[in-house]
């Protein structure tokens, strides 16, 4: 943990908080299990808070191995408000699409690649998005609506945020679990770039959750 | 009678948070392990007449390190505490030998009616 991180959030809130996005990260693999048919076997959730500003370097850094990527972006609005991107290697789509013509042959047959491998990736990002980020509003005690999701295809993972994006005083959360499938491997991360407000409400409300076990 | 209680779960804060859920009064000795595998030497050592295990962790997983315990002693009595909540994670942890699977966030009434239920069994054994 860097410097700029302690002055975020205190080790014991980082703690809390990862507690909260394990069970935030169980109920998007319940959800997605649901519709995929499958069972969804998650690693172990892995949390970095940092500023906006160190996002693209720490971005770059962590998806170098993929030479272009997908981005379902969504954003949040509560208490707790801000972007959650979650990015996957290019390759996702068409596997998830494989997953999911495995269930339901015969309503894929006829749609384009390109489109059936957007939609699905929106629809899972929609799920995993709306789920985790659902759950921590629900375990802190927030209410939150979502824009509908955007995708961005295909895109060259080193353009895929650049240093300008995000206002400055921002942070970034950064989430990252692996989603295996028995049926196929599809991996992930999902990025909560949200304000220092949304912060200084977080450590709040993860005071008033940890309150309950003590 | 429950004596001694064994926590594994790699999260430091779950496990405390699991403790608080814990009724106080009861003179329980409390263990403590950081991932399966040293979940697994600690019952061992141990010999907990109650386990509760998470299931998502590095080194060895809760399902690995509940298939060793019951392989060890069939008769452990192991409650998977755990964040995954489909369908197929808690019948892969029922037909593994665990006794009963509770989902997270922990609530004080099911960790006491988990206990209760667990130290009829104990007794019943007896």
């Amino acid at each position: 943990m860097n410097i700029q991180t302690e002055s975020m959030l205190t080790d014991e809130e980082i703690e809390i908080f990862q507690e909260i996005m394990n069970i935030a990260f169980g109920k998007s693999a319940a959800d997605l299990a649901d519709v995929i048919d499958t069972h969804v076997v998650l690693s172990v959730p892995y949390i970095r808070i940092m500023h906006v500003t160190a996002l693209p370097d720490y971005f770059r850094e962590h998806v170098k191995d993929y030479k272009n990527i997908s981005i379902v972006e969504q954003k949040f609005w509560g208490r707790f408000k801000g972007d959650a991107l979650l990015v996957f290697s290019a390759g996702a789509g068409k596997e998830l699409v494989s997953m999911l013509q495995h269930e339901e042959k015969s309503g894929f047959e006829s749609d384009p690649v390109d489109i059936l491998e957007r939609e699905t990736l929106m629809e899972v990002g929609n799920i995993l998005i709306g789920a985790c980020v659902g759950k921590i509003a629900e375990l802190l005690k927030d209410v939150i609506t979502y824009t509908p999701p955007m995708i961005i295809m295909e895109k060259y993972s080193c353009d895929a945020i650049y240093d300008s994006q995000y206002n400055p005083d921002g942070t970034a959360i950064v989430l990252k679990t692996d989603f295996s499938f028995d049926n196929g491997n599809v991996s992930g991360f999902l990025f909560l770039v949200t304000s220092q407000e949304s912060i200084r409400w977080l450590k709040d409300a993860l005071r008033i959750f940890i309150e309950q076990y003590e | 009678m429950i004596r001694k209680i064994l926590i594994v779960d790699d999260s430091p804060i779950a496990r405390k948070m699991l403790k608080t859920c814990i009724p106080k009064d009861q003179g329980y000795e409390f263990y403590e392990a950081g991932d399966g595998k040293d979940g697994f030497e600690k019952y061992k050592d141990v010999k907990p007449d109650v386990t509760f295990m998470d299931l998502t962790m590095p080194v060895m997983t809760g399902y690995e390190s509940l298939e060793e315990i019951i392989k060890y002693d069939k008769n452990a009595v192991i409650i998977v505490v755990t964040a995954d909540v489909q369908i197929k994670a808690i019948k892969k942890c029922m037909k593994l030998g665990a006794y009963m699977v509770l989902r997270k966030p922990l609530k004080r009434e099911h960790i006491h009616s988990a206990l209760s239920n667990a130290r009829d069994t104990l007794q019943k054994a007896d």
